[in-house]
């Protein structure tokens, strides 16, 4: 059994995409910005000989050698970070050319990019938050104590060591865990350590840079919520690929997600919330994951289909119904005449 | 899959992967050099102007703190002290031949002697310096407030910016310069220092005089100041972005 599901409006489709640009220009002008004083500190100044971790170049019997130092443990990363080897022979840099922006060592333009995308991120962030505030969406991803109970079993259910599920809704426990502390902890953090830099703020808000143990360590801190969200960020590349990569950019592009039915029956009071039950990790290669239409289709099931979707579509205030893809998915829009409902839903599966 | 196989495909995948990045530096580069682009990249910078401002309101003090934070070790950046036969045969006789000079849209234009400038009231503050670069350093400062000057010299309503002229230079002779508004020339923290921690300002800081601008990154704070200029734009100085930093790419507005 398939279903498809308007899953994603279009603000959070525009804003997802354009902040996954922000991010990566974000990082990469961050690291060519962090090049320039490849040093972290704790407290308010940066005595040289108290820096916690550094990615620098040393002279070793006439070889320059990079090295990555955190509190006296010492890796050579010669070739990577610290020395990057280029046509012109070794050249001594944190960060490698190839993960900043720009390109060669810059830091003017390291900050204007990293400004200007800080802009984006920033307004882009609360125009998500405030619509999906507002329309109840964010509620279905907040973190709760019951969640948090659940997370165990989550784990055990993502390792296969449990069969069944233990989500509810549309989000399971530890995607709550990690979109509530994107939105509600790191989001704000970043924000505010990097504020925390700022001498023209510090006038106004002594606090700022205090609430993070001086300006030093709201610098080392930004550092580290950075690799936070890259973490966040490969976890949930990894995931779209686990669960179904081409049903998965489908929804987050157009908007429509395609369901598996469940190999039980569900309850009737879940039906309304089908779309929100997960697929399991695919096993298949992905291009088991797009079958042929379903013969299923056709036949009695599909008023089910339809009782669901209009249930669906009632809770969102969406319309939802097949006459009504023609405005919503572009992809449908040869279907102007009001035709079978199945058969449009099935254009769109193709 | 055999094992050359493997290797063949990682060897694909690692020279697609290359290709790609190579690809993005090479856009990201080409980008940087394209004006329309980088202009609407430096938009940011006013945004950040009127965002911070409006944020701090006027005159609220930077952080100061005490004595037992003074940094052991406080970076001279920038360019090396000047070279020139006056400068440091003046350094050595502390600064007999040495004036600030004060002109442009000013109703007094005026030269102060070092001797002048300690007679005038001062001001002593221990602040942290915020690098471009990224490190910070605490010190302590006392020098005469810049308003105290501006009283002295009175400039004109035309008047919209102030300009220090520096003595060092870089390696193709270009002068180190800086300005700085009215908003942050009348802030009770802008001083134009003459000690730093106890000791008459050492050579490598900016001897015999240097900027203190609390609310702005170390490059505003001009070291080695002959001149400043009270001026009604700074488009005609240098390559007129105001300030040599800025010249090359930096903000003017460096309060971030």
């Amino acid at each position: 059994m398939t279903n498809l599901v308007y899953r994603h409006n279009p603000i959070t489709r525009t804003t997802h995409w354009l902040n996954a640009l922000a991010l990566v220009i974000l990082v990469m002008s961050g690291f060519q910005i962090f090049n320039a004083h490849p040093h972290l500190y704790w407290g308010s100044t940066s005595e040289p000989d108290q820096a916690f971790l550094s990615i620098a170049a040393a002279n070793d019997d006439g070889e320059v050698r990079g090295f990555f130092r955190i509190y006296g443990w010492q890796f050579d990363t010669t070739g990577v970070l610290g020395v990057q080897n280029t046509e012109l022979g070794p050249a001594p840099r944190a960060f490698p050319s190839w993960l900043t922006i720009p390109g060669y060592f810059w830091l003017a333009g390291g900050r204007r990019w990293h400004f200007f995308f800080a802009w984006i991120f920033a307004l882009n962030g609360l125009l998500y938050v405030i619509y999906n505030i507002a329309n109840g969406h964010m509620r279905k991803f907040l973190f709760t104590a019951k969640d948090a109970a659940r997370m165990p079993a989550m784990a055990l259910y993502y390792f296969r060591i449990r069969k069944a599920s233990p989500q509810e809704g549309e989000y399971n426990p530890l995607q709550k865990m990690a979109y509530t502390s994107v939105f509600f902890a790191l989001t704000p953090l970043i924000i505010l350590s990097g504020m925390a830099m700022s001498p023209q703020l510090n006038t106004a808000f002594h606090w700022l840079p205090a609430m993070f143990g001086g300006r030093q360590s709201a610098r080392s801190i930004h550092f580290i919520l950075t690799f936070l969200f890259v973490g966040f960020t490969f976890g949930h590349v990894f995931m779209v690929l686990m669960t179904g990569v081409l049903n998965n950019m489908r929804s987050i592009v157009t908007g429509w997600y395609k369901e598996k039915g469940s190999d039980f029956p569900e309850p009737v009071w879940l039906q309304g919330f089908k779309e929100e039950m997960i697929q399991k990790p695919a096993r298949v290669s992905v291009s088991h994951q797009l079958p042929a239409p379903e013969p299923e289709e056709i036949g009695p099931a599909q008023k089910t289909h339809q009782g669901r979707a209009d249930a669906r579509q009632q809770d969102s205030g969406i319309p939802k119904s097949a006459t009504n893809d023609a405005q919503i998915s572009p992809e449908n829009s040869q279907q102007t005449l009001p035709i079978h409902k199945n058969e449009a839903k099935k254009d769109i599966v193709e | 899959m055999n094992l050359s196989r493997r290797s063949l495909l990682l060897g694909a995948v690692q020279g697609a992967g290359l290709l790609l990045l190579s690809g993005c530096e090479k856009a990201f580069n080409s980008l940087q050099q394209n004006r329309k682009f980088l202009s609407l990249l430096e938009s940011a910078e006013g945004a950040n102007q009127h965002l911070q401002r409006l944020l701090t309101g006027k005159n609220k003090l930077a952080q100061e703190f005490t004595e037992q934070d003074i940094s052991r070790y406080f970076k001279p950046n920038g360019n090396p002290p000047p070279i020139t036969m006056d400068y440091t045969a003046d350094a050595a006789k502390q600064w007999p031949a040495w004036r600030l000079e004060i002109s442009g849209s000013v109703k007094q234009p005026a030269r102060f002697s070092l001797p002048e400038l300690r007679s005038m009231p001062s001001r002593t503050q221990i602040t942290r310096h915020d690098c471009v670069e990224g490190w910070s350093a605490i010190a302590k400062w006392k020098g005469v407030p810049l308003t105290e000057i501006m009283q002295r010299v009175q400039p004109t309503p035309e008047a919209k910016y102030v300009v220090f002229h520096c003595m060092d230079t870089d390696d193709s002779g270009a002068h180190y310069y800086e300005s700085i508004d009215f908003l942050d020339a009348h802030h009770p923290q802008t001083i134009l220092a003459y000690e730093m921690n106890d000791r008459a300002l050492p050579i490598e800081h900016g001897a015999p005089l240097r900027l203190r601008i609390e609310t702005q990154l170390g490059y505003k704070h001009a070291k080695y100041i002959r001149k400043i200029d009270f001026v009604a734009s700074y488009e005609n100085i240098a390559a007129g972005k105001g300030g040599y930093w800025e010249d090359q790419g930096y903000e003017w507005y460096a309060g971030i």
